[in-house]
């Protein structure tokens, strides 16, 4: 099969799950919870407002076309309205969205050297005191949930010495470095979750190739030490690491959810935390579905780029 | 003995390999040199340390390897203190590797020109222009196209035979005065091999080489090694030229070795019977590592180490007994089992097709077959991978539904699937895998694995029968509480025979069942096969691509080739003129001691996907008519013996183009020069 | 030709329940610190409730937001409640949470993915993309739709908290049982009892199920190591038991805004979520070795 139809076909998929997902959803948060209405408005609800919002949600349309209506206007662009403000959910989204892809380009920037340099200092010393003390201290941040490191990094950089703000709150009128500032802490947060956890599979995808057959041959070739690395070790462990790559980005999607939390950062997760205590709906909705389209999309391009980095599908 | 300053000697070497907490000891003390020009043979089974000695020789250390003792000179230096930077500047320049496993030692991101040009970079080799050069002569010495397209090449984009010629020249590459191959055709095709093992010889006669080429076959060496070192338990129990070798083993163990060798050539009488018991490390004792199963062993030689001492011109032998030991105590060899003719049919396979995928992506893995096996008959499917031998097999079995034909048992047509058959049915065929390892439970005790089916079938099983299943296999009864991972491949595989057995069934297919055995072990298993043929009365379909050990068991044979049956009919007559051009090759193919080199342009390379109207063996066939084996599938030919070959060409003209076997030596001589 | 009987090597089997002292030295160093660390935290959890000095909301204990003292070692809250008693009365809800939720979770997902392996074919395909589709809605984020989807009347409600980290780990835990399952049904001795004519449902008890036990083990191990995480998360973030439930997320997040004066008070807690954490990684780890498997710890 040619590689442009792996592709596509490799494409195709992600959609049929991602219309999976948004059933799923749509079905945990309409359909499952019986009254959507009076789930939303509490217990003190009057029998007219409930009646006014079922209608204002649609809620009277039985469950099949309110999916199919909520769907198509996923991929238009309309996503309702704001229970809450009343404002358009893409409105609402879109400076959210922003300030969270800034976060987390930010944090990638920081997590990149954080796990290549560990995990390659560690697969060259393997089984020797920097690779044990490495693998210990990996375990141990790895055990420490996110929102307890977050906590901590806010007690060392906030309180302890005072360097950084504590609540990342920034808008449009905070200037650049404001928002470099801000965004610091949560993202040397997420860096460090990430690279906890990557450093330990790199390590391991490293480690894996260096034992392969083909390193030692080009050893018994005579090729010196840095060449066997650089040209036949480390190409071959890329692939694995875009494995990695893109689950850490997975991960990012529910990470920030946590950390901007702890920060007060108004990005995407923290608006997920707050529509969900507050009920309001299309938000939930929008929001869940969009970062489950980010996981599939990191995935997807993953799976992609590995289809085009091996030689055996390229040529065939 | 070696007259001129040896290209390389090994001095005293030892080496311990990390298990668990402590060290194991895998080479004990092996001393040998190899003379410039020479070719010299390490041959042993498995665990026997000598790919251990092959990597020493390049200096390679893995972190769980340790030297503990000895020296191995070259040019000057002992290999064993060089640092790093000094191994690199010997390796591929003066020391060349050429691997096992050409397909994972050759680095599937990189061209097959530019892994080349690398090692010519590497040892300065000049500019860019003069190692294309450089690479395209190599590729030509090695008999792959020299073209630059070709040099354009990813690794997966060739064959295996294809991929080791690339190892070869890239082992040639800077000129090596030493190169160490380690088992280069162990995972080749028989053909392949062959075409291999010819471009050796060719290239160390052209280039004057010196090799050191590990193997455990030793009949391969017959064909290219002057001088053979015999290695038993990490030690060195014999050195000799390989002729002699063969014709007059002198350490118990080299003779049990040479004994095991299944003979393709008629013959019985060998110099000695082939090997018993199973080497036992735990039990090694402190003296000769061969004592436990050793016919001529006394107390001493359990209790005093054995070194090798001259025994001859340019001989030596590791034990005190050598001069002793003339004739063996009981030459009883694996002989050949007498033919037995069978006249009733247990299994009718008649027109039979299976083809995998559909449409554009539709394989015909086997085309119109058609054969019968007889009630108690050992009948042999011979092929090379792909020729659809373990297909029609499985078909049999019921894993796959034929796409035409029927297959018949005792008469009554057989379901094709077989969720579809009658639990009689299924308890009648039964399947033999070839890997011991994955065709039994790794979960489950042996008694559990052979009383299962007692209990499917027969409703109930009790401790006697699975003593007795054992017992059948000659395995001693304290197996049954044993789990498959204690015991060895050639034990599991007894234990998957008796599994068989158990159902008493009437056929017993057996898929390639020696294959990943060691030849010691094989010898064995065929004996075993041998007499449960001739008591039980059992028939089987014996699939396998080892001609030899088909001469010793079968009654019947039958040659496939890309799914179709090239030639079928006794033992005998499959085995003398006329035969089927592929037949003739892979005859041909076959190494034995006694055949010092091989025939080359038997068989040509395969080019593309067989025409669908013609012989299945066109473009490949060395005898190939023209056009018409193309175009027109060829008729049956038929002997008067039964014999039937499909080929264009008369029985008369098949008869004449034959020169397998050799010139046999008269008997007598032959006889005698044996003893 | 020899027609003698092999005789068996010694066997292994009679010798694995020599002593417990020599097993227990066999063992990784990582699982021996693991399950140290898992049996103290057990220890307390059990014993805990008995030997505290105060109770959970007992309030008036000592000064408010007064920090690390011998009589208390986390501090005091604004509430006055001792953060050192919170903890140790707390233990036993991460622990009973987390194993339960994961257990469940085996459960399901191994029965699914087994069977879904095993059996093939266009089956397979559907219960994969429905997976897929579970997975693709990241851990925390399926987690707290779920507790919205179950509304406010079960808002709190331990059970709640059990069933949303079964709901997160079976489809995980499903994918990996496939890919085990697979494994094995290609292996020869799945062909012979197939070959015998043996059931599915026979065939995936005697030789599927027996090979999968150690891949599921790990498994439940490593998603039991990160259960209290997840746990904790919902706690800090309010979707998890109510105050004055004393929940180790929960106390962290009661407490952060008292992090400038008195650490202690999130840190103690934290801390013992950690140690536990650590605790089931490392015994997770030793495991893995111990079966001769490589295991991924990490949140995915």
């Amino acid at each position: 099969m040619t590689i442009f139809k792996l592709v596509i076909r490799r494409s195709l998929m992600s959609v049929v799950t991602l219309l999976l997902v948004s059933l799923i959803i749509f079905s945990m948060l309409e359909v499952l919870p019986g009254d959507v209405a009076s789930r939303i408005l509490g217990r003190d609800a009057t029998p007219e407002t409930l009646e006014q919002l079922r209608t204002e949600l649609g809620l009277d349309k039985p469950a099949p076309v309110r999916y199919l209506t909520w769907l198509g206007g996923l991929v238009t662009g309309d996503m309702g309205q704001s229970l809450v403000s009343s404002r358009p959910v893409e409105e609402i989204l879109a400076p959210r969205i922003f300030n969270t892809v800034l976060l987390s380009a930010y944090a990638f920037l920081i997590y990149l050297p954080l796990t290549i340099i560990p995990a390659l200092l560690q697969a060259l010393n393997r089984d020797r005191s920097v690779d044990h003390a490495f693998s210990v201290v990996t375990l141990v941040l790895l055990s420490v949930p996110d929102f307890l490191l977050a906590t901590i990094l806010l007690l060392a950089f906030v309180v302890m010495l005072p360097l950084l703000p504590a609540i990342s709150l920034v808008d449009q009128s905070s200037s650049a470095w404001e928002y470099l500032r801000a965004m610091t802490l949560p993202a040397l947060t997420l860096a460090i979750v990430m690279a906890v956890y990557a450093v330990r599979m790199l390590r391991d995808n490293l480690i894996e190739v260096l034992d392969s057959d083909y390193i030692r041959m080009a050893e018994l070739k005579g090729l010196s030490r840095r060449r066997v690395l650089l040209r036949h070790a480390l190409p071959n462990a890329l692939v694995p690491t875009l494995n990695v790559t893109a689950l850490n980005l997975a991960y990012l999607v529910g990470g920030v959810v946590v950390v901007e939390k702890v920060f007060s950062y108004p990005g995407f997760g923290s608006l997920l935390v707050d529509s969900l205590q507050l009920r309001d709906l299309p938000v939930i909705e929008a929001t869940v579905m969009i970062s489950a389209f980010v996981y599939v999309v990191a995935n997807l391009i993953a799976d992609v780029a590995a289809i085009l980095l091996n030689p055996r599908l390229r040529t065939g | 003995m070696i007259d001129a300053e040896p290209v390389i000697s090994v001095e005293g070497l030892s080496v311990s390999y990390r298990q668990g907490a402590g060290f194991l000891r895998v080479v004990e003390d092996v001393s040998f040199a190899v003379a410039p020009g020479e070719v010299f043979g390490l041959v042993g089974e498995s665990g026997c340390g000598k790919s251990t000695i092959a990597l020493q020789m390049l200096g390679y250390r893995p972190p769980a390897m340790r030297t503990d003792a000895g020296a191995i000179k070259f040019e000057g230096r002992d290999l064993l203190d060089l640092d790093r930077a000094g191994l690199d500047r010997v390796r591929g320049a003066r020391i060349a590797f050429v691997p096992q496993n050409p397909t994972t030692a050759l680095n599937p991101g990189i061209r097959v020109g530019d892994q080349i040009d690398e090692i010519l970079a590497a040892h300065g080799a000049g500019d860019s222009r003069v190692r294309v050069a450089r690479t395209l002569d190599l590729f030509g010495l090695v008999g792959l196209p020299a073209k630059l397209d070709f040099l354009r090449r990813y690794p997966h984009q060739l064959s295996g035979g294809q991929q080791q010629r690339v190892c070869i020249a890239m082992a040639l590459a800077c000129d090596p005065a030493f190169v160490v191959l380690d088992e280069p055709t162990t995972g080749l095709d028989v053909t392949t091999q062959e075409q291999i093992v010819a471009l050796l010889i060719d290239l160390r006669a052209r280039l004057r080489m010196s090799m050191l080429y590990v193997t455990h076959d030793l009949g391969l060496l017959s064909q290219i090694a002057d001088r053979v070192g015999v290695m038993y338990a990490g030690r060195m129990v014999e050195i000799a030229p390989t002729a002699e070798l063969f014709t007059d083993p002198k350490h118990p163990y080299t003779r049990g070795l040479v004994g095991s060798i299944p003979r393709i050539e008629d013959r019985s009488g060998l110099p000695a019977r082939p090997l018993r018991g199973l080497l036992q490390r735990h039990e090694l004792p402190k003296g000769c590592p061969f004592a436990p199963r050793c016919d001529w062993a006394t107390q001493e030689c359990f209790e005093v180490r054995q070194e090798l001492e001259p025994a001859g011109a340019a001989r030596e032998v590791a034990c005190w007994r050598w001069p002793e030991i003339s004739v063996p105590p009981d030459a009883r060899a694996v002989s050949q089992a007498p033919e037995i003719d069978h006249a009733e049919t247990l299994l009718a396979i008649d027109n039979v097709s299976v083809i995998y995928g559909s449409g554009r992506n539709a394989f015909v893995a086997l085309r119109d077959i058609s054969l019968d096996i007889g009630k108690g008959e050992t009948f042999a499917l011979v092929g090379e991978s792909g020729s659809g031998k373990s297909t029609l097999a499985r078909a049999v079995a019921g894993l796959i539904a034929p796409a035409e034909g029927t297959i018949g048992l005792s008469g009554k047509p057989l379901t094709g699937l077989v969720r579809n058959r009658t639990p009689e049915e299924r308890r009648l065929i039964q399947f033999v895998f070839q890997n011991p390892d994955a065709s039994l439970n790794p979960r489950a005790r042996i008694a559990k694995a052979l009383s299962r089916p007692l209990e499917f079938f027969f409703g109930r099983s009790s401790e006697a029968n699975v003593q007795a299943a054992l017992a059948d296999v000659r395995l001693d009864g304290k197996y049954a509480a044993r789990f498959p991972d204690e015991l060895s491949g050639g034990e599991r595989q007894r234990v998957a025979i008796a599994r068989g057995l158990v159902a008493e069934p009437s056929l017993l297919l057996c898929d390639e069942i020696l294959s990943a055995l060691d030849v010691s072990v094989q010898a064995s298993i065929l004996a075993l096969l041998q007499r449960l043929k001739i008591e039980r009365g059992i028939a089987m379909l014996f699939i396998s691509h080892d001609l030899a050990v088909v001469r010793m068991l079968a009654d019947r044979v039958c040659v496939l080739f890309r799914g179709d049956i090239m030639e079928i009919g006794r033992r005998d007559e499959v085995f003398s003129a006329p035969f089927h051009p592929y037949t003739h090759s892979l005859l041909e193919a076959v190494p034995t001691p006694l055949k010092p080199h091989p025939q080359r342009g038997a068989s040509v390379e395969a080019a593309g996907t067989p025409s669908a109207t013609g012989c299945a063996y066109a473009g490949r066939c060395a005898w190939q008519i023209g056009e018409i084996c193309e175009t027109e599938r060829p008729p049956w030919r038929e002997t008067g013996e039964g014999l039937r070959i499909r080929c264009h060409h008369s029985l008369e003209e098949l008869t004449r183009r034959a020169t397998w076997p050799n010139e046999p030596p008269t008997d007598t001589q032959d006889r005698r020069a044996m003893q | 030709m020899s027609a003698e009987t092999l005789s068996a090597p010694p066997g292994r089997s009679t010798s694995r329940w020599t002593s417990l002292p020599s097993l227990w030295r066999q063992t990784p160093l990582s699982f021996r610190i693991g399950l140290i660390v898992l049996v103290i935290h057990l220890l307390v959890a059990v014993t805990g409730p008995f030997w505290a000095p105060y109770g959970f909301s007992q309030m008036g204990t000592g000064r408010p937001l007064s920090g690390m003292s011998r009589v208390h070692p986390f501090g005091v809250d604004q509430l006055g409640r001792d953060i050192f008693s919170r903890v140790v009365h707390g233990s036993h809800i991460v622990i009973l949470l987390s194993l339960s939720g994961t257990f469940l979770g085996l459960v399901v997902g191994a029965v699914l993915g087994l069977f879904s392996g095993y059996v093939g074919g266009w089956i397979d395909e559907i219960i994969q993309r429905f997976l897929e589709a579970l997975i693709s809605i990241p851990f925390l984020v399926l987690a707290l739709i779920a507790i919205a989807a179950a509304g406010p009347e079960l808002s709190g409600n331990p059970v709640l908290i059990v069933l949303v980290v079964a709901l997160v780990y079976a489809p995980r835990i499903a994918r990996m049982a496939r890919s085990v399952a697979v494994d094995i049904a290609t292996r020869d001795h799945v062909t012979v009892a197939r070959l015998r004519g043996e059931s599915a449902w026979s065939v995936m008890r005697r030789e599927l199920l027996p090979n999968a036990t150690s891949v599921l083990l790990v498994e439940f191990a490593l998603r039991a190591g990160y259960a209290p995480v997840l746990i904790g998360s919902l706690g800090f973030l309010g979707f998890g038991l109510r105050p004055p439930t004393p929940e180790w997320g929960l106390m962290i997040s009661e407490n952060r805004a008292l992090i400038i004066v008195t650490p202690i008070t999130v840190l103690g807690p934290g801390l013992a979520l950690a140690s536990l954490v650590v605790g089931l990684n490392l015994f997770t780890e030793g495991l893995a070795r111990i079966l001769g498997r490589t295991v991924k710890l990490g949140v995915q």
